[in-house]
């Protein structure tokens, strides 16, 4: 019992990370209307910018965010002019295979800049711990799952109380409607899918300080678990995609209490089989721009 | 017609570009130069080959993927390995040749190399795979070729007697296994209850089953058995899963990047537990990933490259300059796997055959390596002393305070 | 119209010719990427039965390979059936999996049924990976035996190209066949404008579900007859990856149309395999190659330019409002 105490606080962190990283896809799908896989590469990408900066600048977890969010906004720009600009009147699979050619250069070439070693995260976060009853928690889940509050705070105030908010909730509304009333359309596609890409980079480096580690090939799996939650989610509601996110997280570490630990990858699966069986659309209301 | 038309000129590209390619394959050689003026390829079953005329061998090495690191050690040692021996005058007198192929980790990629491999008639024998599943692959297409294949690495002990052709120098991992229970779990530490995390690969499962007999005959009890597929980065389950069923030893079957991610993970869930690690086999990158955390770890490893003999700090400092990186055992045997192939190319004189090489590497009698002694058994594998090492200070110390002569 | 189908027979004869002369005149490095253009050209084939033909979005066809390749492998390690048997038990293995799939699958639309087929491919990978009593688990299967006809050793891939030749030939007469009868039209139906297809009573699940079906039955094929090719078998092979790589093929030749991911396999063969001399540069000019190929020709380089596939569809349909707005 203690023990499974004790994975589901895990879960729980593990999941906010899950969720951060849903919460950027989900803000993507929403507002571009097309499903991406080169995400798990930006997420890498976000990854390595903080490493190098941690590296050569400075052991500031908050310059990490930024500059995990800089580079893979970056990449989200990329992303948008390469997979999407030129293909949103055209039928979906061609930008999803576009995706799929961009996330295969990108790692690439990433294994061939950065080496394909796997790298030592430098530890940014003064580690302590904290005895609640049977579970110990340390500083590293502490201050990641605070970050994660902090930034999806963030994020809603952003997306409710702006000006540049409410043009991403139209565009993800209706694009059409949202034309009619004087918004430029593809810009604001542009912005929504760099902010969800920055966000899916700083989940990146939460990820890459929460395993010490990072490599090129880190993107995939991830990129697949973003994806997963997000679909539960319902693809574009925000707060369901982090929901979605952080219930894969606690169903992964419990179910792996009593299943081979290489089985985990499957139960996020089954997961989304069961709600995918029983609410088609996925776990929110059925509402804006699906693909 | 027109569609019509474009089939055919995509088939026709398609043909010419396959054309193209086929027969020059080689993507590089060591010794830089372009060898397309290579003699045809029945010269080197010929009696009267000219003297200078290249002897060409085949490495297969995951450059890319999820062992790249390793690839690139194979590349670098092999390269250092048949630079030397040219510079030396290669085999009696003709300079080896290594082309270099790219198996990106994968047991098929590495299979589908196996059998151009074999259909090029210059190519004498191969040097490679990295991981046991992929040169278990590659066995029987090697064999019913009549072609060596020489692992540096796979340590399977499946893998030397499926059929004649197979030869490899890591030392069995069975015999390792069995030592690193007996000796390091069970003398050196002195622990009765451990918990084994191990690698869910060829490799992993040989070296756990091995192990678990150990145990039972050593009468230690072993509380958790848990695997992990290989690659995997969040520990922090299968560990508490571990933790669980408070062991007094933890025993990780994982090769260095795995086991410095697991470390890692202990110190963050602030687990005060004592680790030994089969496959960290002196690693540098263990401490460069793991740090702090990796200190007092205990390995065992075949080859421990020791900085105070001239030699080896010598060979190290070469093979950091080629790669920017540090080795593992893994770059060593490959260094010495290209002088064991030119030895038996040595022993077959001036008319090399692939048969030739078998015969030469089956005679080899005892060899002495750069990283220790080399005698194949009629299986073709080898037996290989097994050292303790423990990370102290940030770097490793070979470890003689045990009963060393049981093993 | 009438030259044209002249031309095909002669084409068609005149490839089969060449495909079948070919192996005996090539090295078997050659005969090798011979072997891997033909096998991957029935994968693709059948990959695009369900995505090009009945507009379904499998990216996870890997999965049913991987269930034929194991059935074969099993079979032929184990009990020493036929070869011909192996193959058979393994299309229709990957089969009534597939037709446990479509049930909750013909619930689902669009991306939704992308991410099901991506989720069995990972449970399917994942499972033969952990099951070590049935698929040997992280070891595969190793040593299958080679098939034997009149007593020639099918084991050099100069050999065996003619088993994937058979294959190929089988499925690409079959498929026309069918493509040309009512249930094929009933897929293509589908996959121009579901709500017409059903509103002439074209019955959506039963369709979709025999197309898939359909579909998988070939992959299962494929995958049987790749263990004894291999001689070796394991659950990495059949990860997203070689989902994405069939998935590039039938896309690069031209979704919708027989002879597309064909040429799509052979393309993508032999370009990857030109592209050996670049190293670790060869799989970005690979991905490089794909990005230039969707923005140049998206319908592939066979596409036809009028179907729902190429985008021209869309267009037609934008007057409808909301429900179209989406791509696609």
């Amino acid at each position: 019992m203690e023990y499974i105490l004790i994975q589901f606080v895990n879960g729980l962190c593990q999941g906010s990370i899950y969720a951060l990283m849903a919460i950027g896809y989900a803000s993507i799908v929403g507002v571009t209307g097309l499903v991406t896989f080169a995400y798990g590469e930006v997420m890498m990408i976000g990854a390595f910018a903080a490493y190098y900066t941690f590296q050569y600048f400075a052991d500031q977890l908050l310059v990490g965010i930024l500059a995990s969010f800089a580079a893979a906004a970056c990449m989200g720009f990329l992303v948008y002019k390469i997979c999407y600009e030129r293909f949103f009147d055209k039928p979906r699979h061609i930008s999803l295979i576009c995706t799929i050619g961009f996330s295969m250069l990108v790692k690439n070439l990433a294994q061939i800049l950065f080496g394909a070693n796997t790298k030592a995260m430098p530890s940014v976060i003064q580690n302590f711990f904290l005895d609640i009853g049977p579970v110990r928690i340390n500083a590293v889940q502490l201050i990641i799952v605070a970050t994660v509050i902090g930034l999806s705070g963030a994020l809603y105030l952003l997306f409710n109380k702006t000006q540049a908010g409410i043009r991403l909730r139209a565009v993800n509304q209706s694009r059409q409607a949202a034309a009619l009333v004087g918004i430029n359309v593809k810009r604001t596609i542009l912005f929504g899918n760099c902010l969800g890409c920055g966000i899916g980079g700083t989940a990146g480096m939460l990820l890459a300080i929460y395993y010490q580690s990072l490599s090129p090939t880190i993107g995939s799996t991830f990129g697949n678990k973003a994806f997963a939650s997000a679909v539960a989610g319902g693809m574009t509601s925000i707060p369901w995609a982090a929901g979605g996110g952080v219930l894969i997280g606690v169903i992964e570490n419990i179910g792996t209490a009593f299943l081979p630990n290489s089985y985990r990858d499957v139960f996020a699966f089954v997961f989304l089989f069961i709600v995918l069986l029983l609410r088609p659309e996925g776990l929110s209301k059925k509402e804006g721009i699906r693909p | 017609m027109k569609k019509w038309l474009s089939i055919v000129l995509a088939l026709a590209l398609c043909l010419t570009a396959l054309a193209g390619c086929g027969p020059k394959t080689p993507p590089e050689t060591t010794d830089g130069s372009k060898d397309t003026q290579a003699p045809p390829s029945q010269a080197s079953g010929t009696e009267g080959a000219p003297a200078a005329s290249e002897l060409k061998f085949a490495v297969l090495a995951p450059i890319t993927g999820n062992y790249a690191e390793f690839g690139k050690a194979f590349e670098v040692a092999t390269k250092m390995a048949a630079d030397e021996i040219n510079a030396e005058g290669g085999v009696n007198g003709r300079p080896i040749s290594l082309t270099v192929y790219d198996t990106k980790g994968d047991a098929t990629e590495s299979a589908d190399i196996a059998r151009q491999l074999v259909g090029q008639d210059d190519i004498m024998g191969v040097i490679g795979d990295f991981s046991s599943t992929a040169c278990m692959a590659d066995a029987p297409i090697f064999g019913d070729a009549g072609m060596v294949l020489l692992s540096p690495t796979a340590s399977h002990s499946d893998f030397t007697p499926m059929n004649d052709y197979m030869f490899s120098i890591m030392g069995r991992t069975d015999d390792e296994s069995r030592f690193f229970i007996s000796s390091l779990v069970k003398d050196y530490k002195g622990a009765d209850n451990i918990g084994i995390i191990y690698t869910n690969s060829d490799w992993g499962n040989q070296c756990n089953s091995s192990m678990m007999d150990q145990a039972a005959k050593d009468g230690l009890t072993v509380v958790a058995d848990e695997p992990y597929t290989e690659g995997e980065i969040d520990f922090t389950n299968v560990l508490n899963k571990v933790k669980n069923q408070n062991p007094e030893l933890l025993v990780l079957i994982m090769q260095t990047v795995d086991c410095a991610n697991a470390l890692n993970a202990i110190a963050q869930m602030g687990w005060d537990i004592d680790t030994v690690c089969q496959g960290a086999s002196a690693s540098q990158q263990v401490i460069e990933l793991a740090g702090e955390n990796a200190e007092g770890l205990c390995s065992t490893t075949s080859f421990f490259i020791d900085e105070n003999v001239p030699r080896e700090k010598e060979w190290l400092d070469k093979f950091v300059a080629g790669a920017g990186f540090t080795p593992t055992v893994h770059a060593a045997v490959a260094y010495d796997a290209v002088y064991i192939m030119a030895e038996a190319a040595k022993s077959c004189g001036d008319n090399v055959t692939r048969e030739g090489i078998r015969e030469g590497l089956a005679n080899l009698g005892e060899y002495i390596g750069f990283t220790g002694p080399i005698e194949f058994d009629e299986t073709g594998a080898i037996f290989r002393k097994v050292l303790i090492v423990q990370i102290e200070n940030g770097t490793y110390v070979r470890r003689t305070d045990y009963n060393y002569g049981n093993q | 119209m009438k030259t044209l189908r002249k031309y095909r027979w002669v084409l068609i004869c005149l490839l089969l010719a060449v495909a079948l002369i070919l192996p005996q005149v090539i090295s078997s490095y050659l005969a090798g990427i011979l072997c891997r253009i033909l096998l991957f050209g029935t994968l693709a084939g059948s990959l695009n039965v369900i995505n090009g033909y009945s507009g379904q979005m499998n990216i996870g066809h890997a999965g049913f390979v991987c269930i034929g390749a194991y059935t074969g492998a099993i079979l032929a390690t184990r009990t020493g059936v036929p070869f011909v048997l192996q193959l058979v038990c393994g299309g229709i293995l990957a089969s009534l999996v597939a037709w446990v799939l479509s049930k909750p699958m013909q619930r689902l639309k669009g991306i939704y049924l992308a991410i099901i087929t991506m989720g069995f491919c990972e449970i399917t990978r994942i499972i033969s990976l952990n099951w070590v009593g049935l698929t040997g688990g992280p070891l595969g299967i190793k040593n299958i035996p080679a098939p034997v006809f009149f007593g020639v050793k099918f084991n050099t891939p100069e050999r065996y190209a003619y088993i994937f030749l058979a294959i190929l030939v089988i499925f690409t007469f079959l498929t026309g066949r069918v493509l040309n009868s009512r249930v094929g039209r009933a897929w293509i139906s589908i996959r121009e404008d579901d709500l017409a297809a059903r509103s002439l009573g074209v019955k959506l699940g039963h369709y979709r579900s025999i197309n898939l079906m359909y579909g998988a039955f070939f992959a299962g094929v494929c995958g049987a007859a790749m263990g004894p090719y291999y001689r070796y078998i394991a659950s990495d092979m059949f990860s997203m990856d070689m989902s994405f790589n069939i998935l590039s093929m039938v896309i690069l030749g031209g979704q919708g149309t027989l002879i597309g991911p064909i040429v799509g396999a052979a393309i993508i063969n032999t370009v990857t395999e030109a592209f050996r001399f670049a190293q670790e540069y060869r799989m970005v000019l690979y991905a490089v190659i794909i990005i230039a190929m969707m923005w140049i020709r998206p319908q592939g380089l066979i596409g036809v330019s009028n179907s729902m596939l190429s985008g021209r569809g869309i267009v037609k349909k934008r007057g409808r409002g909301q429900k179209n707005e989406r791509p696609a």
